[in-house]
């Protein structure tokens, strides 16, 4: 006797695939997201219409007219000209001198014992410190913000870079090593792609640190920028200038972050499982 | 085919609260087309030896030789788990180990990719693949540079017993059709009589306690009459060697 195994076809309709149910969740999450806008942009509203007075809370009509008026005067390009051009250098600077500190620390104990102290110093103290230092060393202009940035964000770049270094996985350097690979080889092809998620977290907590240092170190000393703005909004009690310039200035961290650090992190992570799908 | 010389291995871990000794007093010749296991039971210092072979590990005392005519051999190192770059595809994780480039270099890692019959999974990145595919790429990836000497670590113990079995088969065919030197880590008994010309048996505590050939025709099957013989005789040796000890 025979027996036959059969196999029953697949049912007509099928659940959602993969995709369908990922399309799904993220028009949920903007939803979700607008949402979040239209609340607060309305508790906003009812505020200056029912509670305070129009020139504490201006209403966000007001407000986006101003911004359009920064943006048509050309204003704006001007001074986030000149706090991106301290950021740019700031950060520049502040990435070389943190990766390279985080590999020295990650890879010796000596120099980790002769830096770690200090390195934990400027990460702790706060940057208003810094801002106030550099504007008495160094006057009115633009270095003082540079320098600023530079000491503030350097410290959280080298603190992630050592414990990215630390983590490197023993199983790969000895795989290389017993393959005959250089020292330069295996920094470039094991370390460097093994840490790139950490530079991506560095530079973002850097990044985040780095705008809020040097907006303060312009108020403080700015002769242009985003900061200089807000101090001249501020003496001419203009809540409504003085809100337009931080709305702008969220508006585009928020783009640097969403457009710019995101998809760079997507592209140079895509090996990884998670993201490649 | 590579000459291995060693002599009075002697190995010991220092760490903050005790002193380890893997390897204790280990010499041994390998030389030629040989296939030669290490086996014992797991922490009596099988990774040390290798790792020291390879030079990621240096010794306490003794010297290691392993030569290739007048030169130092070439090494190709397998290990427990495959130790591929998960950042670089399957074809690059080959290229990687090669000390020169070109089109001839890329067509031999490709052959030997298509060995271990993954040539298809050459631009995947090894996170998409199996842990026995990514054992093959390990494997393709060690013999992809051509090496005098292959060393490899209890490279199918991760494995399910299926996969694990076909791999042997093409490992066997491997060291006959390519004439290697292999020096072949496990702690699986039945594993060295199936693959070696010669067995060396570890002790707890790294000493070397026999050097066995291994004198039955290829290709042996697990399950014959012979292959069983040898397997209970030495888990025999290594049952008196247990009872000498306590
Ligand atoms: N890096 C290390 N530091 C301290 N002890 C180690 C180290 N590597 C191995 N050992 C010790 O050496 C002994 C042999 O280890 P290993 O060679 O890995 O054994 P096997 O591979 O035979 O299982 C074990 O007791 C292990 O704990
Ligand atoms: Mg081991």
């Amino acid at each position: 006797m025979q027996t036959k195994l059969r196999l029953r076809p697949p049912p007509v309709s099928a659940a959602p695939g993969g995709d369908e149910r990922r399309r799904v969740e993220r028009r949920r999450r903007w939803l979700w997201r607008i949402a979040g806008y239209v609340f607060f942009i309305s508790l906003w509203q009812f505020t200056s219409s029912f509670l305070v007075a129009d020139f504490i809370v201006p209403p966000p009509a007001v407000i986006l007219a101003e911004m359009w008026d920064i943006i048509a005067s050309g204003q704006v390009w001007v001074h986030f000209g000149a706090t991106l051009r301290t950021i740019a250098i700031g950060f520049a600077v502040a990435f070389a001198l943190g990766s390279a500190t985080g590999l020295l620390m990650g890879r010796s104990r000596w120099w980790e014992a002769f830096l770690s102290d200090w390195v934990m110093a400027t990460l702790t103290t706060p940057g208003l410190i810094f801002a106030l230092v550099t504007a008495m060393i160094f006057g009115l202009g633009p270095t003082g913000p540079i320098v600023a940035v530079i000491v503030t964000s350097f410290s959280y770049i080298a603190v992630n870079v050592v414990e990215g270094v630390k983590a490197v996985p023993r199983d790969l350097t000895d795989m290389a090593r017993s393959f005959g690979r250089s020292q330069p080889q295996i920094l470039r092809h094991v370390y460097l792609p093994f840490l790139a998620p950490y530079f991506f977290t560095a530079t973002r907590y850097g990044f985040s640190i780095a705008w809020k240092i040097a907006t303060l170190a312009e108020v403080i000393v700015g002769t242009a920028g985003i900061g200089f703005m807000m101090r001249q909004k501020f003496q001419e009690f203009s809540m409504q200038g003085f809100l337009a310039w931080v709305l702008l200035f969220f508006a585009f961290a928020l783009f640097l972050e969403r457009v710019v650090l995101q998809r760079q992190m997507k592209h140079v992570l895509r090996w990884r499982p998670e993201v490649a799908r | 085919m590579a000459t291995i010389k060693v002599q009075d291995l002697r190995k010991e871990f220092v760490t903050d609260t005790s002193t380890v000794v893997a390897i204790e007093n280990v010499s041994f010749e390998v030389g030629g087309h040989e296939f030669v296991s290490v086996v014992g039971p797991s922490g009596c210092g099988k990774s040390t030896l290798l790792n020291i072979l390879s030079g990621i590990e240096s010794a306490t005392r003794g010297t290691v030789d392993i030569t290739e005519g007048d030169r130092k051999a070439k090494l190709g190192y397998v290990f427990q788990s495959a130790r591929l770059l998960p950042w670089r595809s399957v074809i690059d994780n080959l290229l990687f180990v090669q000390s020169s480039r070109g089109p001839q270099v890329r067509a031999r890692c490709e052959r030997y990719l298509d060995m271990v019959q993954l040539s298809h999974t050459a631009k995947q990145y090894p996170g998409q693949l199996s842990g026995g595919m990514q054992q093959r790429v390990g494997i393709a990836r060690a013999f992809s540079i051509e090496p005098d000497l292959l060393l490899m670590d209890e490279p199918f113990s991760h494995l399910d017993a299926i996969t694990a079995r076909s791999l042997r088969r093409e490992l066997h065919v491997m060291w006959q059709e390519t004439g290697k030197t292999v020096l072949f880590v496990t702690h699986d008994v039945s594993e060295a009589v199936e693959l070696s010309t010669r067995i060396i048996m570890l002790a707890k505590g790294g000493r070397l306690v026999a050097d066995l050939p291994v004198e039955l025709p290829f290709p042996r099957d697990p399950a014959s009459d012979a292959v069983a013989l040898a397997r209970a005789d030495l888990l025999r040796r290594f049952e008196s060697l247990d009872l000498l000890a306590t």
